[in-house]
């Protein structure tokens, strides 16, 4: 296996006074596909807003313990009050259950977080977007109207649309909430196998409904089913 | 992506930004107070020759130096309540109609149509008034101008009547949907579906629109001051002449700017202010007691 | 229940919905039959040609084309004042205030929105008064201070549409931009607001609606019976509800009167198409939230 990216260590997760997640401990290794499973309200999507934070967004929220990620050489606590949850953001994408394209043309929902960085530069901006669509595999469909409103794709599209929104950033770490679940079978296995592909290059974290979905492409699981410690 | 790259900055635009919406909101609630604060301080030397209560108990005797404003309180609260009294049954009906108990089809289009009239100008209703009830009232009484309270509250009863329906339907709407089928499974009749469980439920919202509702009627100043005839006394029927808190800024700003009588408009803006401010805060305070339940 | 009782609750909602619609359609119609004559070309430019006046070129003394003009320049200066304030007002409401600051503040806006418009007026009124006697003497009532009154007025309208416009932007909708690393103020410049831009448009169209057809603000802070068009903020203005009511007290003949209520349809009209528009752009209309007199 290889080396760990992300190290939980006895983390507990409250709502108000309602107890999430308790007592987590989990390790998850680099450039590989780690999938969390178990039934629906066991905090599992909670627990991916753990890694970019966005738990914080929801009033009442609370966590204790320590969560590390390596980014570069060192591991770095990532609810340190010091670390900017800005930057944590543009270095974690995510990709929701439901596809989420802004309302806007398909070129700038992925120039969008470039934006949000402050990247202007009008060829920087161009290079990677292209290279993101490309590595999405919607290039070859989109490439005459990049100019369209995105909600003019297919559910399909403006998921791997998403993918490359998220990806346009070269985040280290990808979260993914259910990324196929909405999906048709055709459009879910090409999600699947983008996944497979962006193995090298990121840390992949993905909740899943799918047996045969994990049986595929996961390479380690974390099972939220109360009463099971399983690990693969 | 090194240690730097994670730094927390100082986002100097997040920073200005706050600065700048907290200081507009800010502006705008100052303003609230100035509005309160300008009538007060050109209303005060009123308070230098005359007893405080004199002025708000007092009759209306400008030349043996009374400027008591009782009238045109009693005016004001005579209209208002007159009107939210003709208002409120009718409202209520048209809404239980257009939600419970009239066809759903037919409720759209009367819904819309409540929404467009809340945009008839209230000059509308005042011109018309004049020209078409007030003779009616004169020649039904036989008696009198017609240009009295019963004219003006049944103005503004319309003219309060679709803002009123629209509170109703707000609350009626919150009534949640599976009640409604449960009546509809066990057999019940749309009236006793309004009846046992859409208005039971609703009295919460039924008293704010009211309470709000007539706080509309008391703010109105165009049907009251073209139709209520504007005569300062203190009405004894329905057919009386009266002049209301907001027809008498209306009047008297056109007289002499030093004079006590111009100074005594001060004195019932700041009344009127104080009404819709305890009106406001009554029908913030029903709403809370329901959510703390 | 008995089944008469059902009949007799049926019968007074249909009642009700008879009695309101009734009233509005006479309104309407007795407008409509009385003012029909008067709607042609002269109404608006007298006996000035149509194009002269249009250019400029002329004068128009006899028709409403100065108040209509007044109107429009009074609407426009008073929405550029109010929107950018109302805007930031309504963010920081939605997106900045704590517990407690929304709680203060909600309570003023409400307390500005439930005002009465002519104490309003008597505010911009006394504004304008006090700096006369402190300031300068040229100071008086005049367009400038219609217009400030005017956005105070409609203030408390563009806060809260656009308060709630934010507020109900899906969580979903809300996470997209922060997931992808947006700060606070991205989030709301780049993705909430976009978001919610009709819901806030629909808001401001209603808000120029009210300063259309508001007369009790107008009528206390500079609008005149004879001023031409408007050519200067420091001066005098005519506006078309003022026209309407000086009509209503002061018509010297059946002709004027006939002018009148052709005023009254001509701005009958310019509210109707205003609402209209506001309602196709806006998807969730919230009139209840915007009451006042």
């Amino acid at each position: 296996m290889t080396p760990p990216k992300i190290k939980i260590e006895s983390l507990d997760f409250y709502y108000n006074t309602h107890q999430i997640l308790s007592n987590i401990n989990e390790t998850i290794p680099e450039n590989a596909i780690t999938s969390i499973i178990g039934p629906s309200g066991a905090g599992k999507s909670t627990f991916l807003s753990l890694f970019n934070r966005l738990w914080e967004t929801t009033p009442g929220a609370r966590v204790e313990g320590r969560i590390q990620a390596r980014f570069s050489d060192s591991f770095m606590d990532i609810n340190d009050p010091k670390l900017s949850v800005i930057q944590l953001r543009r270095a974690v994408g995510m990709v929701f259950q439901m596809p989420n394209p802004l309302p806007m043309s398909i070129f700038n929902n992925v120039a969008f977080p470039l934006k949000l960085a402050g990247i202007t530069e009008k060829e920087t901006v161009q290079n990677r977007v292209t290279t993101a669509i490309k590595a999405c595999g919607l290039w070859p469909e989109v490439k005459d109207r990049l100019d369209k409103k995105a909600t003019t794709l297919s559910g399909g599209q403006q998921q791997r649309l998403c993918m490359a929104r998220a990806l346009v950033m070269e985040p280290e770490i990808l979260l993914l909430d259910e990324p196929t679940s909405s999906l048709d079978p055709r459009s879910g296995a090409m999600i699947e196998e983008l996944m497979v592909q962006l193995k090298p290059r990121c840390t992949l974290i993905m909740v899943s409904h799918q047996p045969d979905q994990v049986e595929r492409i996961a390479d380690q699981v974390i099972d939220f089913t109360p009463g099971s410690e399983s690990c693969r | 992506m090194n240690r730097s790259f994670f730094q927390q900055k100082r986002d100097r635009n997040e920073t200005a930004a706050r600065a700048l919406l907290f200081m507009s909101a800010l502006v705008c609630c100052l303003l609230v107070v100035l509005i309160l604060g300008f009538m007060v301080v050109t209303g005060l030397p009123l308070f230098g020759q005359n007893q405080a209560m004199d002025l708000l108990t007092g009759a209306w005797s400008p030349h043996n130096g009374g400027y008591g404003i009782a009238p045109m309180i009693f005016g004001t609260l005579w209209i208002s309540f007159l009107s939210v009294v003709i208002s409120f049954p009718m409202s209520l009906g048209c809404a239980a109609y257009i939600c419970v108990l009239g066809p759903h089809g037919k409720a759209t289009v009367m819904k819309r149509c409540v929404q467009m009239m809340t945009g008839i100008p209230t000059i509308i209703y005042g011109f018309v008034g004049v020209f078409l009830l007030v003779p009616l009232i004169r020649n039904t009484a036989g008696t009198g101008s017609g240009m009295c309270i019963l004219s003006a509250s049944l103005v503004l009863a319309v003219l309060i009547a679709p803002t009123m329906i629209l509170f109703f339907i707000q609350s009626f709407d919150r009534v949640p949907r599976s009640w409604l089928d449960a009546v509809d499974a066990l057999g019940g009749s749309r009236v006793q579906k309004l009846v046992y469980v859409v208005l039971p439920a609703c009295v919460k919202g039924i008293v704010t629109g009211t309470v709000l509702s007539f706080g509309r009627a008391l703010g109105d100043t165009l049907v009251a001051l073209m139709i209520a005839g504007n005569a300062i006394q203190k009405p004894d029927s329905l057919l009386d002449s009266a002049r209301t808190l907001t027809a008498h800024i209306a009047l008297v700003s056109a007289a002499d700017f030093e004079s006590m009588e111009f100074k005594s408009i001060f004195l019932c803006g700041a009344v009127l202010y104080l009404i819709t401010a305890l009106v406001i805060l009554g029908a913030r305070l029903i709403e809370r007691r329901g959510t703390h339940e | 229940m008995n089944r008469w009782g059902e009949k007799a609750i049926y019968s007074l909602s249909v009642l009700s919905c008879v009695l309101l619609f009734g009233s509005v359609a006479i309104l309407l119609g007795y407008l409509l039959v009385k003012g029909l004559p008067a709607l042609n070309p002269g109404l608006i430019f007298g006996s000035t040609p149509m194009v002269d006046a249009l250019f400029l070129k002329r004068q128009v003394f006899d028709g409403i084309f100065p108040a209509m003009a007044g109107t429009l320049a009074l609407i426009a200066l008073a929405i550029t004042i109010a929107v950018p304030l109302g805007l930031l007002a309504g963010i920081y409401m939605a997106e900045y205030s704590g517990r407690f600051t929304r709680s203060v503040f909600g309570f003023f806006f409400d307390l500005l929105s439930g005002i009465p418009s002519i104490v309003v007026g008597l505010f911009g009124f006394s504004a304008i008064l006090f700096f006369h006697h402190h300031i300068s003497e040229s100071l008086a009532p005049c367009l400038l201070v219609s217009a400030l009154s005017l956005a105070f007025l409609v203030l408390p309208y563009i806060v809260k549409t656009t308060q709630i416009a934010l507020e109900t932007v899906p969580q979903q909708t809300r996470i997209t931009g922060l997931a992808l690393g947006a700060t606070r103020l991205q989030n709301i410049v780049f993705c909430l607001i976009p978001e919610s831009l009709s819901t806030i448009l629909g808001g401001i169209i209603l808000a120029v609606g009210r300063c259309a057809e508001d007369t009790a603000v107008i009528m206390l802070t500079g609008a005149v019976v004879s001023a031409g068009l408007p050519d200067s903020l420091f001066k005098g203005y005519e506006a078309l509800p003022f026209y309407i009511y000086y009509i209503s007290s002061q018509y010297a003949d059946q002709t004027e009167l006939t002018q009148g209520f052709g005023a009254c349809i001509v701005l009958l009209l310019i509210c109707a198409t205003l609402f209209t528009l506001a309602a196709i752009i806006q998807k969730k209309v919230r009139h209840t939230l915007l009451y006042r007199h």
